[in-house]
């Protein structure tokens, strides 16, 4: 029992110890510039959003290329409608000032996707 | 044979007098009867694997769970779980099952009264030898990895260090599946995730994937959503304009066979399922030509993030769900039409 109990939080720890393991299917890591100038990485769920907008909405209307950190997005761009501001704006959900409820990721974790399944490669996107 | 059987059978019941055959481990009792709702929160039940659930429930300790799931809650937990054949013991052991997943998030009660409240279980007969492998364990060894601020950790970094080092990957390094995410550590909520920083105030504002997923149908990977039922359903509608709510998508209905090597079924690739999603000009002409004969598609291309793998393999499903894109059976081949 008490084997098992400790293979166990093992196993736990073998999962904290790789964090994106246990991440969202399609959560993406942004952090381009967020760590650079003091913030926490920007956490982007696909979930939530998909539910919400077609693919379309973002990938086309918003010019958001699918491929991960080929986007340069600033605060500034948001803050001007664009990327992320085209919605996060106060109106369609909220604005810029709720800074930790995007940049709530881990510090140190590099820009990318995660949430396993993921293809991967020299030709990822 | 029967006989043998019903001898085994006998002496079972002589050794263990009260419920006749032998006592179920916790890991069954839970897998037969609490998974039902503790596997998906069924009815607000604390999901296992989710420490915040159970933490949330903590504040009396290990004896109180035992009491919740002896004699049922308010809340909706029936006593023993419905199934009142099931010894005092064997409910105990299946709390323990489920508290030893979310033992390194736990902060019970009163510390303490873990230790006696195990302790008290522990004479019950079990079957499985696990009891005896117990003592070995913690053989001092230097702690590599900084402990973990639990206090599970404190009191035995040495043991973890080393039964971490055997199995990285966790759990039973013969376990079926081993790789695989279980069913308690999918869809978890943002504090939880490991990407998510739980110290922040925004990460718990955050809607936990579960509470969204509830309604809609399931699948076998991913997010283990199907997300285009849930849109054929009606249970999603997503915008296909970010401005207009009503704003209708431009759907393509044209399925394209591609034939592939081998015996594996030929691939429809169904324009309607794609361009209720997406324009055009997400896939053409940048990722697929569209021409027909022009694109070469290999698994090997696919697996590498290019082609169908821009999005398959990342938010729509990946390609472990074979059948769902090569899913048109081949003619069979001369040698079954000549017969003989």
């Amino acid at each position: 029992m008490r084997r098992r109990l400790l293979i166990l939080f093992a196993a736990l720890l073998a999962v904290s110890a790789v964090p994106p393991a246990a991440a969202e299917y399609a959560d993406v890591v942004i952090n381009r510039a967020a760590e650079k100038n003091g913030m926490r990485p920007v956490v982007f769920p696909h979930w939530f959003h998909r539910i919400r907008f077609a693919c379309r909405v973002c990938h086309t209307e918003l010019a958001i290329n699918p491929r991960a950190a080929s986007n340069i997005i600033t605060m500034s761009d948001i803050i001007d409608g664009k990327f992320c501001g085209a919605c996060h704006n106060n109106d369609i959900a909220w604005g810029v000032d709720r800074c930790d409820i995007c940049h709530s990721g881990k510090r140190g974790l590099p820009s990318g996707i995660v949430g396993g399944h993921e293809t991967s490669g020299p030709g990822r996107w | 044979m029967k006989a043998r059987y019903f001898a085994t059978l006998l002496a079972s019941a002589a050794l263990f007098s009260v419920p006749a055959l032998a006592q179920q481990s916790g890991k069954d009792v839970y897998s037969k009867v609490c998974a039902t709702c503790h596997a998906t929160g069924l009815a607000g039940a604390p999901r296992y694997g989710n420490a915040a659930d159970w933490n949330a429930r903590a504040g009396g300790g290990v004896g109180r769970f035992y009491q919740s799931a002896l004699q049922g809650t308010a809340k909706g937990m029936p006593a023993k779980g419905g199934h009142m054949t099931l010894s005092d013991g064997e409910v105990k052991g299946a709390v323990d099952y489920m508290l030893a997943a979310v033992k390194d998030g736990l902060k019970l009660g009163k510390a303490e009264e873990a230790a006696p409240a195990k302790a008290e279980t522990k004479p019950e007969p079990k079957p499985e030898p696990k009891k005896a492998e117990a003592k070995p364990a913690p053989t001092p060894a230097p702690a590599p990895a900084p402990a973990q601020q639990s206090p599970v950790a404190a009191s035995a970094p040495a043991a973890i260090a080393a039964a971490a080092a055997a199995a990285p990957s966790g759990g039973d390094v013969n376990a079926f599946n081993r790789m695989l995410k279980p069913a308690g550590k999918r869809n978890l909520p943002p504090p939880e995730d490991g990407i998510h920083d739980p110290t922040v105030d925004g990460t718990h504002a955050l809607q936990p994937p579960l509470a969204a997923f509830g309604t809609l149908p399931k699948s076998f990977a991913g997010n283990r959503v199907n997300w285009v039922e849930a849109l054929d359903k009606n249970k999603i509608s997503p915008r296909a304009d970010r401005q207009d709510p009503n704003a209708v998508p431009v759907v393509m209905d044209l399925n394209v066979v591609r034939e592939v090597k081998g015996s594996m079924p030929d691939v429809v690739y169904p324009h309607k399922q794609h361009t209720e999603w997406l324009d055009c000009s997400n896939c053409h002409p940048a990722i697929f030509n569209p021409q027909k004969g022009s694109n070469v598609i290999s698994m090997a291309a696919i697996l590498l993030g290019e082609k169908c793998g821009v999005c398959h393999g990342k938010v729509a499903f990946p390609v472990s769900e074979c059948r769902l894109c090569h899913s048109k059976k081949k003619e069979m081949p001369a040698a079954t039409a000549q017969g003989k």
